[in-house]
């Protein structure tokens, strides 16, 4: 009955459409992005000083943008001893077939001068070469020895126009720099960009520090150190290198985190045995004891629009991952797999939470849904944990550490990216070894 | 005696207050934070018109009128505008060469034979395929929606021809279509999977496969704010069709598939 | 015939409770704190500086107990001031186990009270899993971290 009922529909709607043949297309390749960046080419040369001649931006510029993007694992950038146009005429008209020939898909082409301001004038553009057509051009000016940061917003713009997605690449990350035996580390908070240039340490080593944050404008920084061997919270303020220590704890603090308005810090005070969160406002320095337990409360992280705080507890006995509101009330358990779970944080998009598990004596850096559900394992290790956020919310930074032998040899420790579905697993290479790190925001923003 | 000891407590509490004050323990490096970059957003419209050298200009002009005309555009019209240029020196040959192969291909008569024989078998089957059918009707309800002047002009033109449940395609020829823009289909790595983005591409095709013309159907959604995934999507499908330009089709029946519709979906790659 | 069934179901019973016992694995490593000497130091002649704890527990079992009298004595007579470092293993995470290593310096601090131990003369402090004792990756070296070190306050 049900056949015939379709067949009368198909008669009355069908003269105006049968004779267009579909077909559905699900799937292809997942193979990154092919992506030629030529060389820039320079204006006016003349107008350049020898200085500025010895950096090459020419050649650097587009080194620093292959970096990022093949270090995103979306796009797959190709030798330029392959490129067969030359750089001028890549930008002023690129012979699309010669950039195909190589199977090319994309190609980025750019131009250097200096203005009449003597500012450096960064032109660029951004070719779909399969459909020959331009998709994307943009003039950026800057001093000339913020060329790095130049790249890093060419980055983001190629990296949104072909994705949908904001970039990560104009930001920095600020970590842990270890080096000596494992019985006595030294420990000096450091900041590089997120490429791993321009490494600064903040400070001397003479104390430990730990678990460093940046605020979210990037100009501040939070983080634990044992300065004259009373482990506290401080805040540093990276332009004028002052700091001082939050609030006034008669005991250990330790883990803070910014709120996301940049306003609190949020960490936890340990007292008699127990942990228990507090935040702090830093411009009245008002004090709020957020969580009342006799369990270890730690790690907290708040949420992106600041209603909600995701923190670590074993009220439950175990180490678990719990939700609950900004005032602390309505705690809820999310971590609900087998296992100890550890340093929740809440995704900038505000989609996911990022977690440390362990079981079995395996470690695990995971993201699950805000309620817990979907729970996916990104990586296992002998042992890693501390995963931060990149801004756009698909990038997680961590860190790994060796297994060591008798008098400690082998030990390393160092920071790894993996991105939200588990591909592409990267390194980042940091002068010495590297602990505990936290991504910033944009700069741009 | 006094006075040595009252300078010795001055000196003694001057050198408390440096070093209260100093807090040595903290390298007072300010970090050179870059000055803020202006960014001077230059939508270069103006110049990615680039200006083509004169006579190029004659020729892009020309050919634009014989798309007008709905004529074949081939894709040799790019080659011809750079060899007048005579910028960098192409070698002709190479071109002509490259067009060669892809034309012997298709004129395998063996193939062929196996195709037709199937489809005939496989039309049958889908006669009484409830599915299918089904998406014939969801097809119909959305051309009739359409406000595009052009598919309207399309779709009276098809109704000269007899009313058929023919597909135009059998599934084994299906398959072998969609095998190829699988190859050719480079799919965006950081598309959220769970929103609704199928991208529906129509093509004309020549006799020979190759594509007279490609349009995404849903275009306006291409450019509103917000659908920036969708964007990303669409121009990631005209890439694959244009890379795979020219289909291989069989050699008959051209008017069974001379219009083709393409969904791209690519939920079930990007779930994982 | 019946034999062979009394064979089976012996087979099987006993099969039965091996694999229970590997169910309940878990639980073993409840005890399993450092009971050696060679990393201890001391505090006074006699007077161990420190003892130690099972994975992610933070009570003073019996044995530590002893050690911990002993301790609380030569406190009370001595009049010396103690500070109490707790530390853990490096199997954890780090903020947690900072707070780990807090706990375990309390629980210490706590039983020294009880044995009138004065609270003024006992500072606490935690260093996590910061200054391990014993650098290598091993069951043995994580246990002889998960310590609580009595030192006397400078």
């Amino acid at each position: 009955m049900k056949k015939f009922i379709f067949f009368i529909f198909v008669i009355l709607f069908s003269s105006k459409s049968f004779a267009v043949v579909t077909i559905d297309i699900t799937r292809g390749n997942l193979e990154p992005l092919p992506t030629a960046i030529s060389n820039f080419y320079i204006d006016n040369p003349e107008k350049f000083s020898e200085k500025m001649k010895a950096l090459k931006l020419e050649e650097n510029l587009p080194k620093v943008i292959k970096g990022n993007l093949m270090r995103s694992g979306l796009f797959y950038v190709l030798d330029n001893k392959s490129y067969i146009q030359q750089p001028k005429l890549s930008h002023l008209k690129p012979r699309f077939e010669d950039w195909r020939l190589i199977k090319a898909q994309i190609m980025v082409s750019g131009k250097l001068k200096i203005d009449e301001k003597n500012r450096l004038r960064v032109e660029f553009r951004l070719w779909d070469v399969v459909s020959a057509k331009e998709i994307e051009g943009l003039a950026l000016f800057a001093t000339p020895s913020s060329w790095r940061r130049i790249a890093h917003i060419i980055s983001d713009k190629i990296y949104q126009r072909l994705t949908g997605e904001e970039g990560y690449f104009d930001t920095r990350i600020i970590y842990v720099a270890e080096s000596g035996p494992k019985t006595q580390r030294i420990k000096k908070l450091a900041i590089m960009d997120q490429d791993g240039a321009n490494n600064k340490f903040l400070t001397l080593g003479n104390e430990l520090v730990l678990t460093p944050r940046f605020s979210p404008n990037g100009k501040m920084v939070t983080y634990m150190s044992y300065f004259k061997n009373l482990p506290r919270v401080y805040l540093l303020n990276i332009e004028t290198g002052i700091q001082e220590v939050v609030g006034d704890f008669p005991g250990m603090t330790f883990a803070p985190r910014f709120s996301p308005d940049g306003k609190k810090v949020i960490m936890s005070f340990a007292r008699d045995g127990n942990s228990d969160i507090y935040t702090m406002d830093i411009d009245t320095r008002r004090v709020e004891q957020i969580t009342s337990n006799p369990a270890i409360d730690t790690s907290p992280s708040f949420s992106p629009d600041g209603r909600f705080i995701v923190f670590n507890s074993d009220r439950s006995g175990f180490q678990q991952i719990y939700v609950m509101r900004s005032d602390g009330r309505g705690v809820k358990r999310i971590s609900r797999g087998k296992g100890l779970y550890g340093t929740p944080v809440w995704s900038p998009r505000g989609d996911l939470i990022a977690f440390t598990k362990i079981n079995k004596g395996k470690f695990y850096i995971g993201v699950m849904r805000t309620d817990g559900t979907g729970e996916r394992l990104l990586t296992q290790n002998f042992y890693q944990e501390a995963p931060s956020w990149s801004p756009n919310g698909r990038v997680l930074i961590f860190y790994r550490e060796t297994a060591s032998g008798k008098k400690g040899q082998g030990a390393s420790a160092n920071l790894w990216a993996v991105d939200i579905t588990g591909y592409n697993e990267v390194k980042i290479k940091t002068p010495t070894d590297a602990s505990d790190p936290s991504w910033s925001g944009l700069l741009s923003k | 005696m006094f006075r040595s000891l009252s300078l010795s407590i001055i000196f003694h509490v001057g050198i408390f207050a440096i070093t209260f004050f100093t807090l040595p323990f903290i390298v007072k490096k300010p970090i050179d934070v870059p000055p803020i970059i202006s960014i001077d957003l230059i939508q270069i419209s103006e110049k990615t018109a680039l200006p083509f050298a004169p006579k190029a200009k004659e020729i892009i002009d020309k050919i634009k009128e014989e798309k007008e005309k709905e004529r074949v555009v081939t894709k040799q019209a790019p080659p011809k505008i750079v060899k007048k240029e005579k910028q960098d020196a192409v070698p002709m040959p190479d071109q002509i060469k490259k067009k060669k192969p892809k034309q012997t291909d298709k004129q395998n008569p063996e193939e062929i034979k196996d195709e037709i024989r199937q489809s005939s078998e496989f039309e049958k089957k889908e006669l009484f395929d409830p599915n299918k059918i089904a998406a014939l009707i969801d097809k119909s309800k959305e051309e009739s929606a359409t406000i595009n002047k052009k598919e309207s002009l399309e779709i009276t033109q098809d109704q000269d021809s007899t009313v058929s449940l023919d597909k135009g395609l059998s599934i084994t020829q299906e398959d072998a279509i969609k095998a190829q823009i699988f190859k050719c289909w480079n799919i965006p790595l950081g598309l959220p999977y769970n929103e609704d983005l199928t991208v529906r591409i129509r093509l004309k095709l020549n006799k020979d496969g190759s594509i007279l013309s490609s349009e995404v159907l849903d275009h306006v959604r291409m450019n509103r704010p917000g659908q920036g995934f969708y964007k990303v999507l669409a121009e990631s499908a005209l890439r694959a069709v244009r890379l795979c330009n020219p289909l291989k089709m069989p050699a008959t029946g051209h008017d069974k598939w001379k219009d083709l519709q393409l969904n791209f979906d690519a939920k079930e790659m990007l779930k994982g | 015939m019946l034999t062979k069934n009394i064979r089976n179901f012996a087979i099987i019973t006993v099969l039965g409770f091996l694999v229970s016992a590997c169910a309940t694995g878990g639980k073993r490593s409840a005890e399993d704190w450092y009971t050696g000497s060679d990393t201890v130091k001391f505090l006074a002649s006699g007077v161990p500086d420190r003892v130690f704890f099972a994975t992610n527990k933070s009570s003073v079992h019996s044995a530590a107990k002893e050690t911990l009298a002993k301790q609380a004595a030569y406190i009370k007579s001595s009049g010396i001031s103690v500070v109490i470092e707790g530390h853990a293993d490096e199997r954890g995470t780090r903020e947690y186990n900072l707070a780990l290593g807090e706990r375990r310096a309390n629980a210490v601090r706590d039983y020294l009270m009880s044995q009138g131990v004065s609270g003024g003369k006992i500072t606490v402090i935690s260093y996590g899993k910061e200054r391990p004792v014993n650098p290598e990756s091993s069951r043995l070296a994580w246990s002889q971290n998960r310590r609580s070190v009595t030192i006397k306050a400078k």
